[in-house]
């Protein structure tokens, strides 16, 4: 086809002519595909253009896919220069086979240290050097709510506790309307559960159960409590939930067929699709206490390691640009997410990225969700429990016992 | 014996397009007709479900979807998904649309039906008519190889064609459908020479021809209706593959279903059912039209032999 | 010998050359590999540290795994039954000099040219509880119709058999079709000549006729159930929970998802053994034939 052709003809005419003025050239493999994030990701790239950079954009949609390519190319000799990851251990391996670039000079230079929340540090810093520039920060675990709904089923004020939480879904099971909206797939069943294990264990035990995966905290009543929370949770789905897709089930509440989602606040986008406004016709609900953790997760570049000097001053380049406090407030305006930097001035991002900027301030509240703590196979392991124990009449103590020999390794 | 009259006995027994049943008595009403006929319409409107759900939804807009059963008409129909699919819709921070990967999807499909083809009637003709020793355990262990899932045997080729330095680029997605491609297509060729009479073969050889000229001259002319059998087996393969042509190809060559997964996976981002629908069927369009022109073909093809064990 | 007659007994060899490198190289080579692999700690890359049959004793413990190959068997023996049985009605039927019969073979075939992402979910959406196909019967007036398999954790497997049911019968019938034209018109003037009746003629006499056709759609078929990957993912991604889960999704989100080679490798292996524990008799077998 004549335009594909003159595409990547005028694509080598940018990059030769880039070339030619030596602007460091970046490939970047990523995952943002769909209208909202494209057009966020199109922020970073204007902006690694105006700092003299040349983009060439990868897009593969899927993280898991496109994380495979990465690694893949990486095997075949003919990596990115840079790569999108999630803050989390899955570029362990990649570090410790020593084929990672390292940014300590930007890092430093920026004092990353004191700039960026601490469990973001943890991932990104290992053994004493940065491998990763983060971009922006996600929340996993926001309440939605539909205000019609909530009208209907009569609940004044927001709920405040887990116990307000509960008897809310109760008045919405009366009401006739669906009281939480799921999607039956198994990462959004351990977003229920992580939920559950934030607002009801509280920053400890999580902390415990998920980074230290301390064997007695995982045994203990408390964490059972946790678990029949967890289960309780599933009464007030509807039957038609397993499989559906996390957006068909915003989509419930904003035509307020049900009152409750907890998903991330990539939801926001939804409801910014269907004219919806935070506050007006939906609530987001960051904590059901006010120490409740706030627990977010991220992507990150990676900069695969290269020799070329060339490469090295673009990653380079790269990870510079991507902390910068223009390209960190659009990408997350765009995108729905929070920007890595709480320093920023949160006015321009919309009122429920206000509280959470305000909670990321609180240098306390932020922890990591499993996948920051865990790596992928733990992480995996302890999913396929929870979807099985979510899903079939598994009793609580076998849940309980399989977390743990899960997470003993 | 000449070639001429046994290519023509080929075609010409394999043409029972005249069926069975022209041999037998005229056409009546009958209730054995109109059953025939009522179960092959609900077969008809089995089958055609889930296509009539892919028109219908990629002609609404989103609100539409949101708010309407799957098997609503469109109240407000739409070119506009159709549009966004081909040429608007973002694949990442290029929002082009399926086109871009057209010209790749059809410049590796070319050479991926071509070369398998080719290299499976050579097996397929060595194999049937020369048998050279432990040729067939070569071929036994091949179709074992035909049940392997592709993504298990992705990292060894990566390193393989690493080595070989053409990682990332046109030729090794070549050569790895090639190597995918080599079981079935084998088969196919095999199975249909082995039902070939080999009187013809003998003929030629008592006259002194060898390996290669009796390949050219008498079984590739013969093998014109597998060929297209094989053809549109490995095209619908190749073109509708999407893991190999993404590991393998390359960025600069990256096919059409890499963008078709990117319209549609999206991980976090917002889904548009109505582009994904669209982009589907634009996307299946070039098997389809290849069914459509040529599914007199295919049935003659087989008919020919090629699957008499 | 002359030296052209040399040429003409080596000629076959090299003409072969191709495939003797696909097979080593490619297949067995993997084959190797991936034994190996089984046997290490390989996680996101691979690895050379050697543990024995560690991850085989992982992978028997592992209730996702004894599931999926469960549900596999399962899966394969429904799913070949309906291919054959379908694709052989379906070209039954056609073969009775209907009209449109181009047309109605497209209908047929069509499916198979559509890659299963999207098609897939469109499955999901026909399955899903309240929403597709239970709905509109539901409208139609059978008031008590629900069809909440894809939902179930015992029957999601079989929403899967119906929909790859859908995508292969019309390859089955296509093949089985030709193989009917190929039958010679001799048997159907003879059978009449003896009175026997349609279905018998088809059931007793031409069915054992295309027993190769038959062998063939065999092997095609065994080979898609055994990679089954792409339905599964579009239609329930392994759900609910995992009771639709299949081996080959199974090794390929070790694979990559969950970084774990090792496992993974380990899966690939157990997946084959029953597939070369049942081609090597007919292997044998058909070897011995040739030989005779």
């Amino acid at each position: 086809m004549v335009a594909g052709r003159s595409l990547a003809f005028a694509a080598w005419l940018c990059v030769s002519a880039a070339a030619a003025h030596a602007g460091p050239r970046a490939e970047v493999i990523h995952w943002w595909t769909s209208g909202g994030e494209s057009a966020a990701v199109r922020q970073v790239a204007q902006a690694y253009r105006d700092a003299g950079g040349t983009w060439v954009d990868s897009a593969i949609a899927g993280g898991d896919q496109s994380r495979a390519v990465t690694v893949n190319r990486i095997i075949g000799g003919n990596p990115p220069t840079a790569a999108q990851f999630n803050t989390s251990k899955q570029f362990l391996d990649i570090i410790e086979e020593d084929m990672l670039n390292d940014v300590d000079e930007v890092a430093r230079r920026e004092n990353w240290d004191q700039l960026l929340p601490e469990p973001i540090v943890g991932v990104i810093k290992v053994k004493g050097h940065y491998y990763a520039a983060p971009m922006n920060i996600h929340m996993q675990t926001w309440l939605w709510y539909s205000k019609a709904a909530f009208d209907k089923a009569g609940i004044k004020k927001e709920p405040a506790s887990v116990d307000e939480l509960f008897a809310a879904l109760d008045k919405l099971k009366a009401a006739g309307l669906i009281p939480l909206a799921h999607g039956g797939q198994s990462w959004q069943e351990v977003i229920l559960f992580s939920s559950m294990l934030s607002n009801i264990g509280g920053r400890e035990l999580y902390l415990k159960v998920i980074r230290d995966r301390d064997q007695a905290a995982i045994n203990s009543a408390a964490f059972r409590k946790v678990l029949l929370a967890y289960k309780r949770l599933q009464s007030y789905v509807d039957p038609a939930s397993p499989g559906r897709n996390w957006n068909d089930a915003t989509a419930l509440v904003i035509s307020g067929r049900a009152g409750i989602q907890i998903m991330g606040d990539w939801a926001k986008g939804e409801f910014t699709n269907a004219g919806q406004t935070p506050d007006r016709q939906y609530g987001c609900i960051p904590g059901l206490s006010v120490n409740s953790p706030y627990l977010i997760q991220g992507d990150v570049f990676v900069f695969p390691k290269t020799d070329d000097r060339d490469a090295i001053q673009a990653q380079k380049l790269m990870a510079s640009v991507v902390e910068g406090p223009g390209v960190q407030l659009q990408f997350s305006k765009l995108k729905g997410s929070l920007p890595v930097r709480p320093d920023l001035d949160a006015s321009q991002l919309d009122v429920c990225a206000q509280k959470g900027m305000a909670i990321l301030r609180d240098r306390s509240r932020p922890v990591g969700v499993t996948e920051v703590y865990l790596t992928p196979d733990q992480n995996g392991a302890l999913q396929d429990i929870l979807t099985a124990y979510w899903n079939t009449s598994m009793p609580v103590e076998k849940a309980q016992k399989s977390i743990a020999s899960a997470l003993r390794y | 014996m000449n070639v001429n009259s046994i290519a023509q006995r080929l075609p010409a027994a394999a043409a029972g397009e005249q069926s069975l049943a022209r041999s037998r008595s005229r056409r009546r009403i009958t209730a054995a007709r109109i059953g025939i006929y009522a179960f092959l319409f609900t077969a008809a409107l089995f089958f055609l479900l889930p296509l009539y759900v892919m028109i219908v939804t990629s002609f609404k807009t989103m609100d539409e979807i949101r708010r309407s059963g799957i098997f609503a008409l469109p109240l407000a129909a739409t070119l506009e998904p159709w549009r966004q699919a081909w040429s608007t819709v973002c694949t990442g921070a290029a929002c082009e649309g399926l086109r871009t990967g057209f010209a790749n999807s059809v410049a590796i499909a070319v050479p991926s039906t071509i070369l398998p083809i080719l290299i499976g009637a050579i097996n397929g003709y060595a194999l049937s008519f020369w048998r050279p020793r432990y040729a067939n355990l070569l071929f036994g262990v091949l179709m074992a190889g035909a049940f392997v899932p592709v993504q298990v045997m992705i990292y060894p080729l990566v390193r393989v064609l690493a080595l070989a330095g053409v990682f990332g680029s046109l030729p090794a997605i070549v050569l790895v459908h090639l190597v995918f491609g080599m079981p079935m297509m084998t088969m196919l060729f095999r199975n249909y020479y082995c039902s070939v009479p080999h009187e013809l073969f003998q003929a030629a050889r008592v006259d002194g021809a060898g390996f290669w000229r009796i390949f050219v001259r008498i079984m590739l002319p013969m093998s014109l209706p597998i060929i297209v059998v094989a053809a549109i087996i490995q095209v619908t393969g190749v073109w509708n593959d999407y893991i190999l042509g993404l590991v393998f190809a390359g960025r600069e060559n990256l096919p059409m279903t890499v963008q078709l997964n990117n319209v549609i996976n999206t991980t976090t981002g917002t889904r548009l059912y109505n582009v994904n629908m669209a982009a589907t069927i634009l996307t299946a369009l070039v098997p389809l039209t290849l069914y459509f022109a040529s599914g007199r073909w295919f049935v003659r093809g087989i008919a020919a032999g090629a699957v008499k064990g | 010998m002359t030296a052209r007659r040399q040429l003409t007994k080596i000629t076959p060899y090299t003409a072969l050359l191709p495939m003797f490198v696909t097979v080593l190289v490619g297949y067995i080579g993997a084959a190797v590999w991936t034994l190996g692999m089984s046997m290490t700690a390989s996680r996101t890359f691979p690895s050379s540290r050697f543990i024995g049959l560690a991850q085989y004793e992982r992978l028997f413990d592992n209730e996702r795994w004894m599931l999926s190959l469960h549900n596999l068997a399962l899966y394969g023996v429904l799913f070949v039954l309906a291919c054959l049985v379908i694709g052989f009605l379906l070209a039954v039927f056609i073969d009775q000099n209907v009209t449109g019969e181009g047309v109605l073979r497209t209908v047929f075939l069509y499916p198979y040219a559509m890659s299963f992402v999207a098609t897939g979910l469109v499955w999901q959406w026909l399955l899903q509880p309240g929403d597709g196909i239970d709905s509109a019967i539901r409208m139609l007036g059978w008031h008590d119709f629900t069809l909440g398999w894809i939902v179930d954790q015992d029957m999601a497997i079989y929403t899967v058999v119906i929909a790859t049911v859908w995508q292969a019968s019309g390859l089955v019938m296509a093949l089985m079709l030709a193989g009917l034209r190929g039958v010679d018109p001799e048997i159907w003037k003879a059978a009449r000549l003896d009175g026997i009746p349609a279905w018998r003629v088809y059931l007793q006499i031409v069915l054992p006729m295309l027993w190769p056709t038959v062998a063939t759609v065999l092997l095609l078929l065994a080979t898609a159930v055994v990679k089954l990957y792409d339905a599964v993912v579009a239609m329930t991604q392994g759900g609910p929970g995992t009771a639709s889960e299949v081996p080959a999704k199974f090794i390929m989100d070790h694979l990559f998802l969950r970084s774990n080679v090792g496992l993974a490798s380990a899966g690939a292996v157990v997946l084959l053994v029953p597939v070369l524990a049942l081609l090597a008799p007919y292997a044998y077998a058909r070897s011995r034939k040739e030989a005779a």
